[in-house]
C-alpha cells in the first residue's frame, strides 16, 4: 500500500486466567485472542468482523492497552506501546480512543454530558475553564448535537444521541486513531446509518483512523476499506473489502458472507448459504490444530494437527488455511 | 473495720435499753444516753482514728437493676427501696440477725416499756431529739403522720399500703411523739414505719403530692429529702443516682464516704466481675450468677461473695383442686372438686422423697441456697424440725410409699391406680434456674413412675395478675408449680395466713389470693385466728411451728430451697453487714475503707 | 421534589397514626402486668389500687386518645415552652406520658438518656462507616487478593459473632485482664479538661468498637459488592481509555457512583442509632436508649414502651423519606414528580 502504518500489531495473545475451588487455583486459561497480527495505515478504517465471543472486543481493548496482552507488540506510530505503564501509558492515550458499544453504560451516570467530555481535557491539557467550555460546546456541535446539552445528564437523551456524546468524548482529545467497539450494535436501525455517516465525516474532517469492529457484515462493508475476519480468538483472512467480499478465500469467510443478504434480489435468489455444523468450540479449551477445523466443511487431517500459519496472499490479502494455495 | 458499725449499734440500743420507758422522763434520759453515748463515742474513735464524714472519698454500688424512682410508696422493687434507703430512713429497722434496732428514735416501743398499749390496738414511737432533716429543719412527728396519709391516701396507688393494714390512725400528739391506732388488736404492731420500704418521708416536700398528683412530683420522688447518711445529688432514672454526704446526719462522724455512685443495669454475671474482678465497683447486690462462675471470680482476691438468708423458700406448690380443663369454669377451683391424686398424701410425701434437694442447691443457687423443708426456715425461733427427714433423698422409700398405696406401675413405668395416671404438669416461670431444677425433678419423679410435663411461663405473666391471662400462678392450672416466697420483716403472722380457706383464689375473688395450693383446713383457720390475738413471742412462735409443720405434712407444698441473698463487696470496703431482712445498704453510714 | 417531599409527610400522617393505634393495641393485648415484677409481699387489693391509680382503670379507646393527647399535643407544647422559655395556657395541670416504673415523663426519661446514646451508638456509626468504606473499596479494587480475603473473613467474623461476645472478650482482656479500660460506662461523667477527656475517650472505646466492628462488617459487605458493580461498568473503561490516573478513575467514578446505594443504606440504619444498642448498652452499662426500651419492657412499663417504639417508628418512617430524597439529589436519574 505504500502508506505509512499507524498501528502495528504483531503476535498479540490475551488470555485470561481461569480459577476455581475454595482456593481459587488457577486450573487454565481462556484464549480470547491468539496471536493476532496486522498493520492499520492512516487515514483507514479496518473493519473487524467475527461472531460474538470470538475476542473482536478483547483485541480493541488490548490494542488500547485497557487489558495488559499476554503476549506480542502493539506499535502505535511507530512506538511500541507493550509495556507502557502508568503516566506514560496514559500521556500516550491522547492520541488513541475508543468508541464503546453500550453508550448508555459507558457514560459515568452522575456526570452532566459537559463534564463527561471536558474530563479528558482536565486530566490531559491546560486549557482554562473557559477554553475547555468552548471545546466541549464545539465537540458537541461537530458530533450533530445543540452545545446548550452541555449541563444535561446522559439518561435525558435517546441511544443515538448518547453514542454521539460519546464520540464527541472520543474527539476531544484530538486522537490519531479510534477504536470502534460495535458503535452501532446497540442502536435502532434507523439511527444507525446516521452514526456511522457521522464517523466517516469525522473520519475525513480529521483524517482519523479506524478500527471498526462490528459482528455486521453489511455495516462493515460501507464503512471499512479493508476488512478482518476472526475466529476463536485468531485471525482467519484480511483482504481489502472488495476483494474479501467478491472473493473469499478461507471457509469460514465464505460461510459467514454466505448469511449476508444481498441487496440485489436477482443475486439473492441465488444466495448460496452454507451452514456451518456444530457450535463454536470454549476458547477455554481450543481444538488442537486449526480453531475451525471442527466445523469446517473441508477440512483435512492436517487441519486437525497443525495449526495453519498467517500466511501473506496476493492483493495485500492475509489467510490462514491449510486448504487456501 | 466493723468495729465502727458495732460501736455506733451499742451506743444506741444501750442508751434505749437503759433508759427504759415514760416520756416525762425524756430530759433526764436523754441526758443519760448523751453521756452513755460519748462515753462509747470515745472508746469507738480510739479504735479508729480517722472517722471523719467524707474522708473515705466514693464508695461505687452497682446494682444491676437500676433504681426508678427513690420514693418506695410509689415503688416495690427492691431496687428502689434500697437505693432510696440511703436517704429516708424508717422509725426502725432490722439489723443482720432480724432484730429490731431504732433508728430515728431511742427505743423501740414494746409492751413492757409501755410503747405499745395493753389491747394491743396502738403503738406509741417517741423520736429521737435533735434529728434534722438534710435541708436542714427539724424531724418532727407531724412528718411522720403525715407519711402515713400520704401512703393510706386511697389515690395515690401506694406500693407499701399492706404495711399499713389495719390503721386507723397516725396522729402526732406532740412534736416528739406520734401514736399509730389499728381498728383491732396488733399483737405486732411494727408494720408502719420499721424496715426500709416504710421509711418516713417530709411532709414541707410532699405535702402538694398526695393521691393522684403523687406521681407528678417527679422532682420529690427522685430526690427526697431524708434523714440518712447521704443526699441525693443527681439522679438519672434507671441508670445511676449519685448521693453526697448528708452534712445534717445525726452522727457527726459519718458516713465515711463523702459520696456514693449507685449504678443500675447491666446483668448479674457483669455486676459481679465489676467488683470481684476488675475492681471497679466495691459492692455488687443480688448476684444470681451460677455458683461456679462466681467462685471463679471470687478466686481473683479483689472482693468477698456474702450471702445471708431471709424468709425466701422456692417450694413447689401442690395444687389440691383439679386442674383439669374439661371442668370449664370450675378449673382448679374447690368447686371443681379435689384433685385426682395430689389429695393423696402417700403421692406428696414420696415426690417430696424423691427429690435431691443438695443436688439442686449445687445446681442453681451454690453460697445463694440451702436445703430445706419447712415453708417458714427463719428467723431461727420460727423454724420448725419436725419434717428434716426430706432432706434426704431416698428413692427407694418414696418407691415403696407408692406401692404401699396401690400405685401400680403400667406398661410404659407411669403408675396408676383406679385408671388415674400420676401424670403431672409443673409449672414455673422462665429462668434458667427454674429450668434446670425442673428438669433434675422431672428425672428423679420419673424414677418413682411419675410422668412431668415440664411448662414455663415468662415471669411478667406467670406473676402478672391479669384476669384474661390462663398462666398466671394464682389460676394454677396446673397440678405442681414452682416459685419463690417470702415476706417482709420478720413477723410470719400475715404470711402463714396465706393458707387459709379465705385466702383460696377463685372466680369469685378475681383469682386473688394468695393460697396457691387451694389447701383448706379449719384447724389451721383456728390457729390463724389464734396468733392474731396472742402477743408473746414464744407462743407466737410455737404456733408459727405448728402451722408450719401442718402444711408440709399435709403434703400442701413441698419447700425445696432456703434462698439467700447473695452479694459482694471489695476486699477494700469495711463494715458491710450482710442483711436479708432489711435493706441490704441498711448500715452503709457504718461502711469505710479497709486499710 | 418539594412537593414530593411534602406528599410524603403528608402521607405519613395516617401511616403513623395507624402504626401508633397498632403499638398501642399489641402491647394493650400483651399480657403483662405493670405490677407483675413487685415482690410478692405486695398483696393483691394494694396492686388493684396501683393499677387504677396507673389509669388503667379506663377503657382501651380513652387511654389511647389520651395517650395521643399527650403525645401531640402537650409534649410539644412542653417543649415549646421549655425552649423558648414561655407558657402556653394551664401548663401545670397539662398531663404528660408518664412511665409507669418512674412516675416521670417519659420524654424527660429520653431526652436523658439522648447524650450517652447518640454518643456512644452514634460514633460507633460513625467509626463504622469510616472503617468499612475503605476497606470496601480496597476489597473490591483487589478483588480475591490477600487483602480481600482476609476483609472478608473478618467482616464474616464481625457480622456473625454477636456482640454479647465480643464485648465479653473485649471485658475480660482489656478490663479484667489488663485493666486498662473501666467495664462500666460511667453516665454522670462530664469532660471539662484533657484528662477527664481522656477518660471518656477510654470508656468509649471498647463499646463503641464493639458496635462499630459490627457496623462495619455489614457495610463493608455492602460497599465493595457496590464497587464491584460499578468497577465492571463500561464508563469505568471509559474512564480510563480517556486517560485519567487511577486514583481519579476509582475515587471520582466509581467511589462516587458506588456510594450511592451506600449512602442510601447508611441513611436507613440512622434511626437504629436512635433506637439504641440493647444488648451492647447492656454490657457496657451504657444506659442509653436501648436499655431504657428493655426496662421498660421487662418492667411492663407501657407508656414507656409505647413512646419509645413509636418515636422509634417516626425515625423509621422519616429516614425512609430522607434515604429517598437523598438517593434523588446524589443520582441525577432519579427525579421524584
Amino acid at each position: 500500500m505504500g502508506k505509512e502504518a499507524i498501528l502495528r500489531v504483531d503476535g498479540l495473545s490475551m488470555y485470561f486466567p481461569v480459577y476455581r475451588g475454595v482456593l481459587r487455583k488457577k486450573v487454565g486459561e481462556i484464549k480470547a485472542v491468539d496471536d493476532v497480527s496486522f498493520d492499520i495505515t492512516r487515514g483507514e478504517t479496518l473493519g473487524l468482523v467475527g461472531e460474538s465471543g470470538c475476542g473482536k472486543s478483547t483485541t480493541g481493548r488490548a490494542i488500547l492497552k485497557l487489558y495488559d496482552p499476554t503476549a506480542g507488540r502493539i506499535e502505535l506510530q511507530g512506538r511500541d506501546i507493550t509495556e507502557l505503564e502508568g503516566d506514560e501509558l496514559r500521556r500516550i492515550r491522547t492520541d488513541m480512543q475508543m468508541i464503546f458499544q453500550d453508550p448508555q453504560a459507558c457514560l459515568n451516570p452522575r456526570m452532566t454530558v459537559g463534564s463527561i467530555i471536558a474530563e479528558p481535557l482536565d486530566e490531559h491539557t491546560r486549557l482554562k475553564r473557559r477554553q475547555k467550555r468552548e471545546r466541549v460546546r464545539e465537540l458537541l456541535d461537530a458530533v450533530g448535537m445543540n452545545p446548550d446539552f452541555e449541563n444535561r445528564y446522559p439518561h435525558e437523551f435517546s441511544g443515538g444521541q448518547r453514542q454521539r456524546i460519546g464520540i464527541a468524548r472520543a474527539l476531544a482529545l484530538e486522537p490519531k486513531f479510534i477504536v470502534c467497539d460495535e458503535p452501532i450494535a446497540a442502536l435502532d436501525v434507523s439511527i444507525q446509518a446516521q452514526v456511522v455517516n457521522l464517523l466517516e465525516d469525522l473520519q475525513k474532517q480529521h483524517n482519523l483512523t479506524y478500527l471498526f469492529i462490528s459482528h455486521d457484515l453489511s455495516m462493515v462493508r460501507h464503512i471499512a476499506d479493508r476488512i478482518a475476519v476472526m475466529y476463536l480468538g485468531r485471525l482467519v483472512e484480511l483482504a481489502p473489502r472488495q476483494q474479501l467480499y467478491s472473493m473469499p478465500r478461507h471457509p469460514y469467510t465464505k460461510a459467514l458472507l454466505s448469511a449476508v443478504p444481498e441487496p440485489d434480489p436477482a443475486r439473492e435468489a441465488l444466495r448460496e448459504r452454507i451452514i456451518l455444523k456444530g457450535d463454536v468450540p470454549s476458547p477455554a479449551n481450543p481444538p488442537s490444530g486449526c480453531n475451525f477445523s471442527t466445523r469446517c466443511p473441508i477440512a483435512e487431517d492436517k487441519c486437525r494437527r497443525e495449526a495453519p500459519a498467517w500466511r501473506k496472499m496476493d492483493g495485500g490479502r492475509f489467510v490462514a488455511c491449510h486448504m487456501v494455495q | 473495720m466493723v468495729k465502727g458499725g458495732i460501736c455506733d449499734g451499742t451506743c444506741v440500743l444501750n442508751a434505749g435499753g437503759f433508759a427504759g420507758a415514760g416520756n416525762s422522763f425524756s430530759q433526764e434520759h436523754n441526758m443519760k444516753k448523751a453521756l452513755l453515748c460519748s462515753a462509747v463515742a470515745a472508746g469507738c474513735f480510739a479504735g479508729s482514728a480517722l472517722a471523719e464524714r467524707g474522708s473515705d472519698g466514693q464508695l461505687n454500688i452497682i446494682y444491676w437493676q437500676a433504681a426508678s424512682i427513690l420514693n418506695p410508696y410509689l415503688s416495690g422493687g427492691t431496687k428502689d427501696i434500697e437505693a432510696s434507703s440511703l436517704v429516708i430512713e424508717p422509725l426502725a429497722r432490722y439489723d443482720e440477725t432480724g432484730m429490731m434496732v431504732p433508728v430515728l428514735v431511742d427505743e423501740i416501743p414494746t409492751v413492757d416499756n409501755g410503747g405499745v398499749s395493753e389491747d394491743l390496738k396502738s403503738i406509741t414511737w417517741t423520736l429521737s431529739e435533735g434529728v434534722k432533716w438534710s435541708d436542714g429543719s427539724a424531724l418532727t412527728a407531724a412528718d411522720v403522720a403525715f407519711t402515713a396519709a400520704y401512703c393510706l391516701d386511697p389515690e395515690g396507688g401506694c406500693q407499701q399500703a399492706s404495711n399499713f393494714t389495719d390503721v386507723e390512725s397516725v396522729e402526732a400528739v406532740d412534736d416528739l411523739t406520734v401514736k399509730v391506732s389499728f381498728s383491732v388488736a396488733k399483737p405486732f404492731p411494727y408494720g408502719p414505719f420499721v424496715g426500709s420500704q416504710v421509711p418516713v418521708i417530709q411532709k414541707a416536700q410532699f405535702e402538694n403530692c398526695m393521691g393522684a398528683k403523687a406521681p407528678e412530683c417527679t422532682e420529690a420522688n427522685f430526690g427526697p429529702i431524708g434523714t440518712g447518711p447521704f443526699v441525693v445529688s443527681e439522679f438519672k432514672a434507671n441508670d445511676v443516682v449519685t448521693y453526697e454526704a448528708n452534712s445534717n446526719y445525726r452522727d457527726e462522724a459519718k458516713p465515711a464516704f463523702g459520696s456514693v455512685v449507685f449504678k443500675g443495669g447491666g446483668d448479674a454475671a457483669s455486676a459481679a466481675r465489676s467488683v470481684l474482678e476488675t475492681g471497679e465497683f466495691d459492692y455488687a447486690w443480688n448476684l444470681q450468677v451460677e455458683p461456679e462462675i462466681l467462685s471463679k471470680m471470687a478466686s481473683a482476691g479483689k472482693g468477698t461473695v456474702v450471702s445471708a438468708f431471709g424468709t425466701s423458700v422456692e417450694r413447689l406448690m401442690v395444687n389440691k383442686t383439679n386442674p383439669d380443663p374439661a371442668l370449664g369454669d370450675k378449673r382448679a377451683t374447690v368447686e371443681g372438686g379435689a384433685h385426682p391424686f395430689l389429695t393423696d398424701l402417700s403421692v406428696v410425701n414420696a415426690l417430696s422423697k424423691a427429690i435431691d434437694r443438695q443436688i439442686l442447691v449445687d445446681v442453681g443457687y451454690g453460697d445463694a441456697g440451702q436445703p430445706t423443708c419447712n415453708v417458714l426456715p427463719a428467723p431461727a425461733i420460727y423454724a420448725s424440725t419436725a419434717n428434716d427427714e426430706c432432706l434426704a433423698q431416698d428413692i427407694a422409700a418414696a418407691n415403696k410409699l407408692l406401692d404401699d398405696a396401690g400405685w401400680v406401675r403400667g406398661g410404659d413405668g407411669v403408675r396408676e391406680k383406679d385408671g388415674v395416671r400420676l401424670s403431672i404438669l409443673y409449672q414455673t416461670s422462665t429462668n434458667s434456674v427454674r429450668q434446670a431444677t425442673q428438669a433434675l425433678v422431672k428425672q428423679w419423679w420419673a424414677e418413682i413412675g411419675v410422668e412431668t410435663e415440664l411448662r414455663n411461663i415468662d415471669a411478667s405473666v406467670f406473676f402478672g395478675g391479669d384476669q384474661s391471662s390462663p398462666d398466671t400462678f394464682q389460676k394454677f392450672f396446673a397440678d405442681i408449680e414452682m416459685y419463690t416466697n417470702n415476706f417482709d420483716g420478720t413477723d410470719p403472722e400475715n404470711y402463714m395466713a396465706n393458707w387459709s380457706c379465705g385466702e383460696i383464689p377463685s372466680p369469685a375473688n378475681q383469682w386473688l389470693g394468695d393460697n396457691m395450693p387451694r389447701y383448706c383446713n379449719a384447724d389451721y383457720d383456728a390457729l390463724v385466728a389464734k396468733m392474731a390475738v396472742t402477743a408473746k413471742l414464744e407462743e407466737r412462735a410455737e404456733l408459727a411451728k405448728q402451722m408450719n409443720d401442718m402444711l408440709m405434712q399435709e403434703g400442701a407444698m413441698i419447700p425445696l430451697i432456703h434462698r439467700g441473698g447473695v452479694s459482694a463487696h471489695a476486699n477494700t470496703l469495711a463494715g458491710v453487714r450482710m442483711n436479708e431482712w432489711d435493706s441490704e445498704l441498711w448500715n452503709a453510714a457504718d461502711w469505710k475503707r479497709a486499710e | 421534589m418539594f412537593n414530593y417531599t411534602i406528599r410524603r409527610l403528608l402521607f405519613a400522617i395516617p401511616t403513623l397514626l395507624v402504626i401508633s393505634f397498632l403499638i398501642f393495641a399489641i402491647l394493650d393485648l400483651a399480657p403483662s402486668d405493670p405490677t407483675g415484677n413487685l415482690p410478692l409481699t405486695i398483696p393483691p387489693e394494694v396492686r388493684e389500687k396501683i393499677r387504677l391509680s396507673l389509669g388503667l382503670g379506663e377503657p382501651f379507646p380513652i387511654r389511647y386518645l389520651k395517650w395521643l393527647q399527650q403525645f401531640f399535643i402537650n409534649e410539644p407544647l412542653n417543649m415549646i415552652e421549655q425552649w423558648f422559655g414561655i407558657t402556653i395556657g394551664d401548663s401545670e395541670n397539662r398531663l404528660r406520658v408518664q412511665s409507669w416504673a418512674t412516675r416521670s415523663p417519659v420524654v424527660d426519661l429520653i431526652v436523658e438518656r439522648m447524650p450517652q446514646t447518640l454518643w456512644v451508638v452514634g460514633m460507633s456509626y460513625v467509626v463504622g462507616i469510616l472503617i468499612a468504606i475503605p476497606i470496601g473499596v480496597i476489597s473490591a479494587y483487589r478483588q480475591y487478593s490477600v487483602f480481600d480475603q482476609v476483609g472478608t473473613f473478618v467482616s464474616m467474623v464481625g457480622f456473625s459473632v454477636p456482640t454479647f461476645f465480643t464485648g465479653l472478650v473485649l471485658i475480660v482482656v482489656f478490663s479484667s485482664t489488663l485493666g486498662w479500660l473501666p467495664s462500666i460506662y460511667d453516665t454522670t461523667h462530664k469532660v471539662t479538661d484533657l484528662s477527664s477527656f481522656w477518660f471518656q475517650v477510654k470508656q468509649m472505646i471498647m463499646p463503641v468498637m464493639v458496635l462499630a466492628l459490627f457496623n462495619a462488617s455489614q457495610l463493608s459487605r455492602f460497599m465493595r459488592a457496590s464497587m464491584l458493580d460499578n468497577l465492571s461498568q463500561d464508563y469505568v473503561r471509559t474512564a480510563r481509555a480517556k486517560g485519567l490516573k487511577e486514583r481519579a478513575v476509582l475515587l471520582i467514578h466509581v467511589l462516587r457512583n458506588s456510594l450511592i446505594p451506600v449512602v442510601t443504606v447508611i441513611a436507613l440504619g440512622i434511626p437504629q442509632i436512635f433506637g439504641g444498642a440493647i444488648i451492647t448498652e447492656q454490657i457496657f452499662r451504657v444506659n442509653g436508649l436501648g436499655q431504657l426500651l428493655i426496662i421498660g419492657i421487662q418492667g411492663a412499663d407501657i407508656p414507656l414502651v409505647q413512646t419509645l417504639t413509636f418515636i422509634f417508628a417516626v425515625l423509621i418512617v422519616l429516614f425512609n423519606l430522607l434515604a429517598d430524597i437523598v438517593y434523588g439529589i446524589l443520582d441525577p436519574r432519579i427525579r421524584y414528580e
